[in-house]
């Protein structure tokens, strides 16, 4: 892609991909000591991210789960330094953080080096109300950060509120089901990383992750920090509070989101897209995609789904695998015009 | 001025959340029909929840309003006349969202009232576990499997009325059994549900604990900063950087053990713990790689020494082990201390390995919550069966 020459880009850090599981290092960033729930996936999210990122890094946090768990009153999990801000700024933190560096660096108050920026936010905080900063700052070619979205389908600090990245008829404190209405919750889930990479064209990288598939993931992460400029990564999160399920079974959750092809894996590297890993062999016929009722009937916030709810959940992903445009990613659907051609 | 009542409910978040609400509300409810004002809330500084971190629901009754009116005018009462535990594994101590440090399970039970913790244990196997109080008190265990379910779906075993019984029997100048079965046929008309809670008052029992029996150990505690005496900007310092583990027989260095948090150590959340034969283990990575709380040390050869200071109990080390009977999840109740598994396997295999398949035989069943739909309906008749007969 061309770079217009009045882009000024920084030097990022050589960030090579994991060979391996045997190949990560031992150190962590983000150790022991959070007051998150047993067999919280984002705290496993929180650890990898740092993991691949190393030691040389900045985290910034919007309010979420993230947030109040890690640091409860002066107390912290956070090896590397790391930074609140405020629950829809995490587009803002990220940028502010890494133009700050940049200006120091500049004014020669700060040694000139690499230094990894990563804001996260929840899904609250950046596939609801962070969306319009995460928007913007992905606008800017300058400056190198991630923003990184844990998703775990709710506002689960405050103990599950519904959010735009809420699946269809999960029950939340927003959607309880009830006698007279059994699915107060009829939208589908808002397709944040999709309409990212559609939308910004300064952007190199956006991917979506689970990590269920560890290894992947981290490599995910290494790979948008070492592109440079800004970019996005969404992580899917199985959530053993408000998805009501034990939590023994969280990695199992993760595995099954991706293998029921509720959650692709892709990533959209330089503007190309690449299925990635369980999600490539689904889209090549390697795999077959399991039914999703597998995935719904582990968790307490399906537990009140009939036959017809279940079949209604595996026609929309049907769909997204057969009628979008590209399976999973672009909600636009391939046939709209065979359909139903434009009045002549 | 009349009498005031106070019983506190501790139990593990989210997963006792419905259990713990159904029981400090039963109790207000059924003395309000005695004519006795009260208020049933859950500890402020318990919330926002997380599963398995212990957390507290009072019940605040009083013979008049004015009496409820001076009770209330409290953040939390500074003593109880009944503390219901309703996991045994809380005996061991809390250390929950509102507060730094362990507290014993008995630190509000005021002289001469009660401890009822539900469990399957007799009370001598739980005595040790809890803290020695400088007062007398009593202890009653009402027979059952620590009920677990999650935010959604409430797994309706009985363990809520017959918590309900108990308290009649125990403190009936604040409650009797006729008001409990009254509140309980006008909350859920459900006849076997009274006959529970009946059994359950005719049959507890309490036994006296003198301040010489229980655990002798201190629980730790931290002193945390005033504010007056933060840094600026509210900052902290970060987790130090890790360091490489010592071997206690060849005292060869290497791996890699973590600094941790040293102000919320999270191990009295656990409610089962992992047990490894490293013997088996074939250093895949996963249960160190997927483990969210990191508590996994990694051993200058290459194993990995679940930290017990460190480790929650989520299981998801057994559920991603590929090797059979490597990681397995044991009762916690088993354990007398969070002393290194590994330490001991490289002090002595033969040893180690005998006392790995004793616990492993012996380790009883707990649940969790929800692993899929009907596995409640196929897990309460066990307690029914004790609720009828125990």
């Amino acid at each position: 892609m061309a770079i217009s020459p009045f882009v000024e880009i920084d030097a990022t850090q050589k960030l090579d991909p994991f060979k391996g599981v045997k190949k990560i290092p031992l150190e962590e960033y983000f150790t022991s000591g959070h007051r998150t729930c047993q067999g919280c996936e984002s705290a496993l999210v929180m650890k990898m991210m740092v993991k691949a990122a190393g030691p040389r890094t900045i985290v910034l946090g919007s309010t979420g789960c993230m947030y109040v768990a890690n640091t409860t009153y002066y107390s912290t999990s956070w090896v590397v330094p790391w930074m609140h801000t405020q629950l829809g700024s995490s587009g803002s933190a990220g940028l502010g953080a890494a133009a700050a560096l940049k200006a120091q660096m500049r004014k020669g108050k700060m040694k000139k080096e690499p230094i990894n920026v990563i804001a996260f936010c929840g899904d609250g905080g950046g596939a609801d109300m962070g969306l319009g900063a995460i928007s913007a700052s992905l606008t800017h070619p300058d400056y190198n950060f991630l923003i990184l979205l844990y998703d775990n389908e709710s506002y689960a600090n405050t103990d599950i509120q519904l959010s735009g990245s809420t699946p269809y008829g999960a029950h939340t404190t927003f959607s309880p089901p009830g006698k007279m209405k059994r699915i107060m919750h009829h939208r589908w889930k808002k397709n944040t990383a999709g309409m990212l990479a559609a939308g910004h064209p300064e952007c190199k990288y956006v991917a979506t992750v689970c990590m269920s598939y560890g290894l992947l993931g981290m490599n995910c992460i290494r790979k948008a920090l070492e592109i440079g400029g800004p970019t996005f990564v969404h992580s899917l999160d199985p959530c053993p509070k408000g998805w009501d399920y034990d939590p023994y079974i969280s990695h199992e959750l993760g595995e099954l989101a991706v293998t029921t092809g509720i959650w692709p894996l892709y990533e959209v590297e330089n503007h190309t897209l690449r299925l990635l890993g369980k999600t490539k062999e689904i889209a090549e016929g390697r795999y077959v995609r399991q039914p999703v009722r597998d995935y719904l009937m582990k968790q307490g916030r399906f537990a009140h789904f009939t036959k017809d709810d279940i079949d209604y959940f595996q026609s929309k992903v049907d769909e997204m695998w057969q009628k979008w445009l590209i399976p999973g990613v672009i909600p636009m659907m391939k046939d709209v015009e065979g359909d139903k051609p434009p009045a002549e | 001025m009349g009498r005031l009542f106070a019983v506190e409910i501790v139990y593990r978040g989210i997963f006792q959340k419905t259990l713990a609400k159904n029981i400090s509300r039963g109790i207000v409810l059924a003395a309000s029909l005695e004519g006795k004002p009260g208020t049933s809330f859950g500890r402020y500084g318990d919330s926002p929840e997380r599963n398995g971190i212990p957390a507290k629901y009072f019940a605040i009754v009083a013979t008049d309003d004015l009496t409820l009116e001076e009770g209330m005018a409290k953040y939390e009462p500074k003593e109880v006349d009944i503390t219901v535990c309703v996991d045994d594994t809380l005996c061991k101590g809390v250390e929950s969202w509102a507060w730094y440090g362990l507290q014993p399970i008995n630190r509000l039970t005021k002289a001469g009232g009660t401890l009822i913790v539900t469990s399957k244990e007799p009370p001598e196997k739980l005595m040790p576990m809890i803290h020695q109080k400088q007062d007398p008190y009593k202890l009653a265990v009402l027979k059952g499997i620590p009920s677990f379910s999650g935010l959604w779906v409430y797994k309706d075993d009985h363990t809520d009325v017959r918590i309900l019984g108990a308290i009649a029997k125990l403190l009936p100048d604040m409650l009797k059994l006729d008001s409990v079965k009254q509140f309980i046929l006008h909350e859920w008309n459900d006849a076997v549900k009274v006959q529970s809670a009946t059994n359950s008052y005719n049959r507890i029992t309490a036994q006296n604990v003198s301040p010489s029996q229980g655990n002798p150990e201190k629980p730790f505690q931290f002193e945390l900063l005033k504010w007056h005496e933060m840094r600026d900007g509210v900052s902290i310092p970060c987790i130090a950087p890790g360091h490489k583990m010592d071997d206690p027989a060849t005292h060869a260095t290497g791996g890699f053990q973590p600094a941790r948090n040293p102000t919320f150590k999270k191990w009295s959340t656990r409610t089962m713990r992992p047990v490894i034969d490293f013997d088996t283990c074939i250093k895949c990575t996963l249960c160190w790689l997927q483990c969210p709380d990191s508590c996994f040390d990694v051993t200058p050869e290459g194993l990995y020494d679940a930290n017990m200071e460190a480790c929650c109990g989520c299981g998801v080390c057994e559920a991603v082990c590929p090797v059979k009977d490597c990681v397995t999840m044991v009762n916690e109740v088993a354990f007398k201390d969070n002393s290194s598994q590994w330490e001991a396997w490289r002090k002595n295999k033969d040893t180690y390995n005998t006392w790995l398949k004793g616990t492993i035989a012996n380790k009883a069943d707990r649940s969790h919550g929800f692993r899929y739909k009907g596995q409640y309906e196929e897990q309460t008749p066990e307690m029914l069966e004790i609720a009828k007969s125990s």
